[in-house]
């Protein structure tokens, strides 16, 4: 049955050369490996969802609700020392909910930096905002352009500058921390179900879940077909072929996505699906949740108050 | 006995260029236990589609409890008496679990089909509660779907289909891809199912369970026909439509009611031992 070429067997010693350990990882190999272990941290976090700490124990309806608040008055404060108080206490949360602090601040500050920082970094130059000098990068003298843009003749940091910069990166440090400590500590259905407590039409909340539900699916699909495409990879491909080859199979990621999309859809009909989605909702409101609330809504107010200087503290 | 589905010179087409079915009459009725066998791509998932009102005959007629079951009478369930009845007496359970578990915990997933039913939350949640426990699957209770074995995956898309209570149970491959323990825990459902009354249709190529689950065989053929309709021990000795069926292979046979595989070649002439 089958051909003369597949009965020759090679035998007796291998005559190849010794294994070269090349270290550099292919653009292809890096991005799967980096999303996919994105999603395998998302899958370990899930566990703190299940720690027996305070904020687990707290309606995820409240717990939503409540931090939106804080994250607005956040927003409204100016004032850096109030801010940073703020922070302080989202790692006493982080604390109390079993979270390690240390996990917790480099899941904050590893984004952080890179989105805010970038951002408010042109600020601190006296070349875009003027202010007080603090450190002196260059002196010019007089009459030094920038193309059309006419320079200073000394630049450097300013105070002004700083101080916001830093009140800037405080602020969104501090609003991550909030939405980190949520996602921590709530578990996915029940995140996505309490949306419906901000009157989210219950087809996105669907959505939202099966979204989630079916990313890990197609991660795996994306993840087979890497690791088919590196069993039978002899030698490495130039960098074009690569890109072609991850064209071919994003093109058939979202096929499948859609074939899968159709199925689920019948299999959802089966069971009664006529568009009008009904989920289960078994929360119920303990006296702890309204505490919850009250407390945050007052000192949501507070801090708005006092960051106007509306309260003189 | 109570006619469940009537097929009448039923055919399928995909895309107007494939044909799945071809000429395909059938009745079966309440209680009864049948298996669909056939090849890959004889047919099988597309009778089992059709049968559960999720695609429809593009010749012939399909007649469910008496009634025509058409794309426009199940377009809306909201204006459609009928359609709601029919989820409700026919539950599918799917080849592909992942297809099937689309919900992100296994008690959402079992809840669903009661709650879309229109089942009270608590009856609902008391239902789910239930079922898991029958199927001993409590432990996977707030589980997402993705984390679960093949076996689980499975024992709970049974589960989310049973807490509908269907009268009628259509089952593609139910044993794809199971282990011979969750493979042997199927089959004695199936059976406590039988004896409840239930109406089992499965589809499969699975000849090993066929006589355990099923008292009628129905075989298709590769030209999408039905080539035979029959009790399942009748098939089963029918060597010659399994062969041409292309169900076993033409050195595979039985002794008496054994399954005798042997050794051979195909290295010049043929020959084997018994």
């Amino acid at each position: 049955m089958i051909p003369e070429w597949m009965k020759e067997v090679e035998t007796g010693p291998s005559e190849c050369c010794p294994s070269s350990v090349d270290k550099k990882k292919s653009f292809v190999e890096k991005s799967i490996s980096g999303i996919l272990n994105f999603f395998q941290e998302s899958m370990i976090s899930e566990g703190y969802t299940k720690r027996d700490g305070l904020l687990q124990s707290i309606d995820p309806r409240v717990k939503l609700v409540s931090f939106l608040v804080v994250i607005f008055a956040v927003s409204l404060t100016r004032d850096v020392e109030i801010i940073f108080v703020v922070y302080l206490l989202t790692l006493l949360l982080a604390y109390l909910s079993k979270i390690e602090i240390s996990f917790f601040i480099k899941r904050v500050w590893v984004f952080v930096p890179i989105f805010a920082g970038i951002i408010v970094l042109p600020i601190i130059f006296n070349v875009f905002m003027p202010g007080d000098n603090l450190v002196t990068l260059a002196t010019l003298g007089n009459g030094t352009h920038l193309g059309p843009l006419p320079l200073p003749s000394t630049i450097y940091i300013t105070k002004q500058g700083t101080i916001s910069a830093v009140t800037f990166i405080l602020r969104v440090a501090t609003c991550v921390s909030i939405a980190v400590l949520l996602v921590l500590t709530t578990k996915r259905d029940v995140f996505f179900k309490s949306l419906r407590s901000l009157r989210v039409p219950k087809v996105y909340v669907l959505t939202l879940d099966m979204c989630y539900r079916y990313v890990f699916l197609l991660m795996d699909a994306v993840r087979d077909f890497y690791t088919a495409k590196k069993s039978r990879t002899i030698k490495t491909l130039p960098m074009g072929e690569e890109q072609k080859w991850v064209a071919g199979r994003i093109g058939y990621v979202l096929l499948k996505s859609l074939d899968t999309s159709e199925r689920v859809h019948k299999a959802m009909i089966s069971r009664g699906f006529d568009g009008d989605v009904k989920l289960m909702h078994d929360y119920v409101m303990q006296k702890r949740d309204y505490a919850t609330i009250v407390a945050v809504s007052a000192f949501s107010v507070i801090l708005v108050l006092v960051s106007q200087n509306i309260i003189v503290t | 006995m109570e006619t469940v589905f009537e097929l009448q010179n039923v055919s399928y087409t995909y895309l107007e260029k494939f044909q799945a079915l071809k000429d395909v009459n059938l009745t079966m009725t309440t209680g009864e236990q049948i298996v669909v066998v056939g090849a890959n791509g004889s047919g099988k998932s597309t009778l089992l589609s059709i049968l559960a009102a999720l695609i429809y005959p593009t010749a012939g007629e399909f007649h469910a409890f008496g009634n025509s079951v058409t794309e426009e009478a199940f377009n809306s369930l909201d204006d459609n008496e009928f359609g709601r009845y029919f989820r409700k007496k026919v539950g599918v359970v799917f080849q592909n679990p992942d297809i099937q578990l689309f919900c992100s915990t296994v008690f959402d997933e079992i809840a669903f089909g009661p709650l879309q039913l229109g089942m009270p939350q608590e009856e609902a949640k008391r239902r789910t509660e239930e079922i898991m426990s029958m199927m001993d699957i409590s432990g996977l209770r707030d589980r997402a779907p993705h984390t679960l074995s093949g076996g689980e995956k499975k024992k709970v898309c049974i589960a989310s289909v049973l807490s509908i209570n269907p009268d009628v149970l259509l089952l593609d491959e139910p044993t794809a891809g199971l282990d011979p323990r969750s493979q042997l825990w199927l089959v004695e459902l199936l059976q406590d199912l039988a004896k409840a009354g239930k109406t089992i249709i499965t589809a499969t190529h699975d000849l090993d369970i066929i006589e355990q689950i099923s008292t009628r065989a129905i075989v298709f053929g590769e030209d999408h026909t039905i080539k035979a309709d029959s009790d399942c021990s009748a098939v089963m000795k029918d060597l010659e439509l399994l062969v041409s069926a292309n169900l076993i292979h033409k050195h595979m046979h039985r002794h008496a009611t054994l399954m005798h595989e042997h050794l051979h070649a195909h290295d010049g002439a043929h020959h084997h031992e018994h």
